[in-house]
């Protein structure tokens, strides 16, 4: 049962956007004229060298951070502008999060951690909705435990699912099996894939590792704060083949700008 | 990297600030306690210096053997002031005539509360009046007034004042003037003072003899204060005394050490509470800070370092933190007691300068406190932080929180043994006074710390309950949850708050329990429905004129009414207080007593009638003879006792005939009992008899309620006095909880930053630290209020035999005390919500 409709529209786009942190000499810029867009229904991983201007751009895109120029939209709602209450609010209803660790409440059970974006919104969760990924994830057993009681992969599983249950229009993931060994790291990934094929969700993961970007649609390469590659169909190889000759790419990025 | 590094000294800075403050705050209060202490002594001492400046040697009245300050004596004659006049070692002399005095306000009533109303004679030059206004007084009908009078009266210049003393008519005298004292004050430690032509204080004091209440003499130049002292012994002779001034002076001090040494232990009992409350806020600060720092120390034992090395060094951190926090602290305290001390000055004792004291003892226990207290405090934590296994370092959730059994356990066993202290205390099983008060009150002491142990346990429930009550809020319901996150320190942080209201509470539910007793066996045996009776703080006993009893006695619907003398006797050598009545049957009736020997019928002269415990102090019994002198009596008079009374509170005490009382300090009686008969409408009795007594104005006509309201007027005061007691412990507690909330705030950065950028709310965010607080606020609330009820339950039982029946709980009082919780606890939220709401995100979500 697939849901993405036929004609593609855009999720997530940003148009020139530009960032840097600190003033004068000490100026970094992490962002230098980026426009990319995240179509809906897609996979994306967004990968790069450290420093490269990742997360900056997930951070961006996501309204945690602010562009110093150039827009970005999430939908049709620009989110360049907003105040913090709007920003909140966007954050709220339209995206999900998930993050390297540290995702969860530990006050709160894994079934409560789940539901906790609604609780949040004053809402309640779709419970066909919520059964449906829950079954999904295998995490039904584990509903009553606290994070204390899970393990990595399971924490994940459980973040994963909290990102999904609102239906939120984007997931925004920086590194989410950073800290997972393989098979738990596979596990997130699939669910990742499956949500993509199945629910029509859109996903963009920041991610170094070349096999995790072979479970996208779509990888785009980040160097020094620009967009130096936009490959599609990516398998693990390609990707591994691309970095090896990041250094070109990176160089050439350069001499454009200069 | 640079960002990472100073954002965690930022939050190091605030945590050792937070620690420090507990520490700053517990000397402080020692050092403040022990400075205004010696200030408050050294200030009195100037006030006492005041007294007759100038003078060498002072000549004043015998006073009478054991009879006190308020009974009639005789003064220094006009012979014997000729007498030292005459002496050639003599420079200068000034005359005082100074007694209590009854003073009518503009509203009719006697001016003055607790500080005495004085007349005195304006010509007396041994103190330093400055007219302010107007003139001094020229005619025995005129009268210059101290601006405190006129603050207290309402009258001022130009109006009429009435006045009396003990053995005068009331009498009516123009205010020619208002005077205050040098250097700048209205009055001499609050007292109230009208001055008098010397004649006119004669006759107000002496009965219009030319007699003196004291003589100040100045020696000759060249003659030394003894010299002038021996010289003039043969003046005065037997019928006065002379001391020098400084001789005077020193005694006047010796007693306002006495009076001092109290308030000290007072303040420093403030002290200690303070030191006591924070104790559990650095144990608890220290707590917060090493768990943040579990990683830290894991690495540390995973390189090496022993449990003794971890322990030392965070010993070491304490006893460094501890140092600089208490002389803060002790200079702070220092301040604030010299700033204190003018307060009190200027506001109780109406002081010209004031006398700042710094003992050494002052910042030296502070610092020595503070020290200790911190090192202290900080030794379970240390133990603790030592226990941290190395694997630690590498496990990345935290851990659920230690088992809080034998934390529970020990506290039970704790509390169990700090009742038995109490229980063994109050039942006096130990020999000498000391030792059971001392049993009683560690047994309260470690009843606290007892519970304050219990506190993890007690935790649960009930902050489970008082969540319920935020639980439709979802930030309320995850404020909650936080509370109940770390049984522990909700735990301490809840004690420190409950310390305080344990202690008022106590005091308050015991204090009203004697109320309320006493009210109750007014209520059963009181038989009488009106009482006529002046108010207790006037300078003069309030009297009435006994020939009105007989219109009182015609009013409509009275049955019986029955009018008291009061006096303040010798009986057999001691001090009793001695009864005289017309009707002394009826007024045993209508008091409730009870006769158990002999008669009270018709006491005839040469009889008494007293209750049995007086008359065992004596060691007599029916039959037998004593011999009393009364205050104005000139021998002593044979009495045999006819009737035994049962001891009862309202009847105890001796009874002679009427015709007695007139050698009694007051020879008016100074009180009246009304019997309203059956089916009479009270209140109109109550007015007929305000009519009779209109020209009366030292007494009213009260019903039981008003009459009660009076007699137990006291606690009233009491209660009061322990609210400022609450107040203090609210200020610390607010720290505390503050404290615990900020280092909380700053363990949860990164759940906040996550909470935040999935969608909560600045607003929600706010409302789950405070509801946080709250919840913590209240819970030592609820736990001080029930520690507080059982300890005053167990006193309360304990004092039963001796007439307090009832247990009274303050239900007012205590819902205030949750109120001011309630408060406390939105009040410690403010910081540290604001700051969990400012949140960086991207901060709080960018890994390490
Ligand atoms: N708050 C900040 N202040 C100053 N410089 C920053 C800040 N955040 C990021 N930078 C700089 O901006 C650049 C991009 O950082 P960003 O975190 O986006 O990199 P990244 O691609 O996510 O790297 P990594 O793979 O290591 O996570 C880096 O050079 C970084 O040093
Ligand atoms: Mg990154």
């Amino acid at each position: 049962m697939s849901t993405a409709s036929p004609v593609k529209t855009t999720a997530v786009s940003a148009e020139g956007v530009w960032k840097a942190y600190g003033t004068g000499e000490a100026q970094v810029v992490a962002l230098r004229d980026v426009s990319v867009q995240f179509a809906s229904g897609a996979f994306t991983a967004i990968m790069g060298p450290s420093g490269s201007g990742k997360s900056t751009l997930m951070h961006c895109l996501a309204g945690l951070d602010t562009t110093d120029r150039g827009t970005v939209h999430i939908g049709d709602t620009p989110v360049t502008g907003l105040n913090d209450k709007a920003l909140t609010k966007l954050r709220r209803d339209k995206i999900g999060f998930i993050f390297q660790q540290f995702n969860l409440l530990p006050t709160l059970t894994a079934e409560e951690n789940i539901t906790l974006p609604a609780a949040i919104a004053g809402a309640k969760a779709d419970p066909d909705w919520l059964k449906k990924i829950i079954h999904t994830l295998d995490l039904t057993d584990r509903l009553s435990h606290k994070p204390t009681e899970l393990s990595g992969g399971q924490q994940q599983r459980v973040a994963c699912a909290r990102a999904l249950a609102t239906r939120p229009e984007v997931v925004f993931a920086d590194e989410p099996t950073g800290n997972l060994d393989t098979r738990s790291g596979a596990e997130v990934l699939r669910f990742l894939r499956t949500s993509v094929d199945d629910f029509g969700q859109t996903i963009v993961m920041v991610t170094h590792d070349p096999g995790a970007a072979a479970y996208a649609d779509r990888v785009v390469f980040l160097a020094d704060g620009r967009i130096v590659e936009d490959m599609a169909e990516p398998t693990a190889d390609k990707v591994i083949d691309k970095m090896k000759h990041f250094e070109e790419l990176v160089a050439a990025a350069q001499e454009e700008t200069a | 990297m640079l960002r990472a590094t100073l954002k965690g000294m930022a939050a190091r800075k605030a945590r050792l600030i937070l620690t420090s403050l507990a520490v700053v705050l517990g000397s402080a209060f020692i050092a403040s306690a022990l400075v205004l202490t010696a200030s408050i002594r050294a200030t009195v001492a100037d006030l006492s210096g005041d007294a007759y400046r100038g003078a060498d040697v002072l000549v004043q009245p015998l006073e009478p053997e054991n009879r006190g300050d308020r009974l009639v004596r005789d003064g220094v004659t006009a012979e014997t002031l000729a007498a030292i006049e005459s002496s050639e070692d003599v420079a200068e002399v000034s005359t005082t005539v100074s007694w209590m005095v009854n003073a009518l306000g503009e509203d009719g009533k006697i001016v003055g509360g607790f500080a005495p109303t004085l007349s005195v004679n304006w010509g007396d030059a041994s103190v330093e009046r400055e007219l302010r206004e107007g003139r001094a007084p020229e005619t025995d009908r005129e009268v210059a007034v101290s601006a405190q009078f006129v603050t207290e009266s309402g009258l001022g210049l130009g109006d009429t004042v009435t006045a009396y003393a003990l053995d005068t008519d009331e009498t009516a005298y123009e205010i020619v003037g208002v005077y205050g004292y040098s250097g700048g004050r209205d009055s001499l430690s609050g007292a109230t003072e009208l001055a008098f032509t010397t004649p006119e204080a004669q006759r107000l004091v002496f009965g219009g003899e030319d007699a003196y209440t004291a003589v100040a003499v100045t020696a000759a130049s060249g003659v030394s204060a003894d010299d002038l002292l021996a010289s003039l012994e043969p003046a005065v002779g037997d019928e006065a005394q002379a001391i020098t001034r400084q001789a005077y002076v020193d005694d006047l001090n010796a007693e306002s050490a006495e009076a001092t040494k109290l308030i000290g232990y007072f303040l420093l009992g403030f002290g200690l509470i303070a030191v006591f409350v924070s104790v559990f806020l650095i144990a608890n600060t220290f707590s917060i800070v090493i768990a943040g720092r579990l990683k830290e120390i894991a690495m540390m034992r995973a390189i090496g370092a022993g449990r003794g090395q971890i322990t030392r060094s965070v010993l070491a951190e304490a006893g460094l933190l501890g140092a600089v926090a208490s002389v803060v602290g002790a200079g702070i305290g220092v301040a604030a007691g010299a700033g204190l001390t003018s307060v009190v000055a200027n506001g109780f004792l109406d002081t010209a300068s004031t006398s700042v004291a710094i003992p050494w003892t002052a910042p030296l226990a502070a610092v020595a406190v503070g020290v200790g207290v911190t090192v202290l405090s900080a030794l379970v934590p240390a133990v603790r932080a030592s226990k941290t296994p190395p694997v630690e370092a590498m496990r990345a959730a935290a851990k659920a929180d230690k088992p809080i059994l034998g934390v529970t356990v020990t506290g039970l066993l704790v509390t169990l043994l700090g009742a038995t202290g109490i229980v063994l205390g109050l039942n006096e099983t130990f020999d000498g006074d000391n030792m059971n008060l001392m049993s009683a009150a560690v047994g309260a002491g470690v009843v606290f710390v007892g519970v304050a142990l219990l506190t993890a346990w007690l935790s649960k429930p009930v902050v489970a309950l008082l969540g319920a009550v935020w639980s439709w809020s979802f930030a309320g319901r995850l404020g909650r949850l936080n509370a109940a996150r770390n049984p522990r320190r909700t735990a301490v942080t809840a004690a420190a708050l409950m310390i305080g209201v344990t202690l008022v509470t106590a005091t308050a539910t015991l204090l009203t329990s004697v109320k309320e007793s006493l009210a109750a066996q007014f209520e059963s045996s009181i038989q009488a429905e009106l009482f006529i009776t002046g108010p207790v703080t006037s300078s003069v006993p309030a009297t009435f004129d006994p020939e009105l009893m007989d219109d009182v006695r015609a009013v409509d619907g009275v049955d019986t009414a029955v009018e008291l003398y009061y006096d303040v006797a010798q009986v057999d050598g001691t001090e009793q207080s001695v009864n005289a009545t017309t009707d002394l049957e009826g007024g045993i009736a209508l008091f409730g007593g009870e006769v158990v020997e002999g008669t009270v019928e018709n006491l005839a002269e040469g009889q008494t009638v007293v209750n049995e415990s007086s008359a065992d102090l004596l060691g007599a019994g029916l039959g037998d003879t004593v011999a009393m002198t009364f205050s104005r009596g000139t021998e002593s008079r044979e009495f045999t006792i006819v009737g035994i009374l049962a001891d009862n509170a309202d009847t105890d005490g001796w009874y002679v005939d009427r015709s007695y009382a007139t050698e009694f300090y007051t020879p008016k009686p100074t009180t009246a009992l009304v019997d309203v008969a059956d089916g009479a409408d009270v209140e109109e009795v109550t007015a007929d008899v305000e009519a009779v007594l209109a020209d009366e104005p030292a007494v009213s006509v009260q019903n039981h309620e008003e009459y009660l309201a009076q007699v137990t007027v006291f606690f009233d005061y009491a209660i009061i006095a322990i609210q400022l007691l609450l107040a203090l412990a609210m200020i610390v507690a607010v720290i505390g909880v503050v404290n615990t909330l900020v280092l909380s705030v700053l363990e949860r950065t990164r759940e906040l930053g996550m909470l935040r950028a999935m969608g909560m709310t600045r607003g929600q965010t706010t409302r789950m630290v405070t509801v946080e607080s709250v919840t913590i606020a209240l819970f030592g609330a609820l736990l001080g209020v029930g520690t507080g009820l059982l300890l005053g339950w167990i006193v309360q039982q304990a004092l039963a035999p001796s007439g307090i029946e009832e247990f009274a709980v303050p239900t007012a009082l205590i819902a205030a005390y949750l109120g001011a919780a309630v408060l406390v606890g939105l009040l410690a939220a403010i910081a540290p919500a604001v700051r969990a709401s400012k949140v960086d995100i991207l901060g709080a979500i960018s890994y390490e």
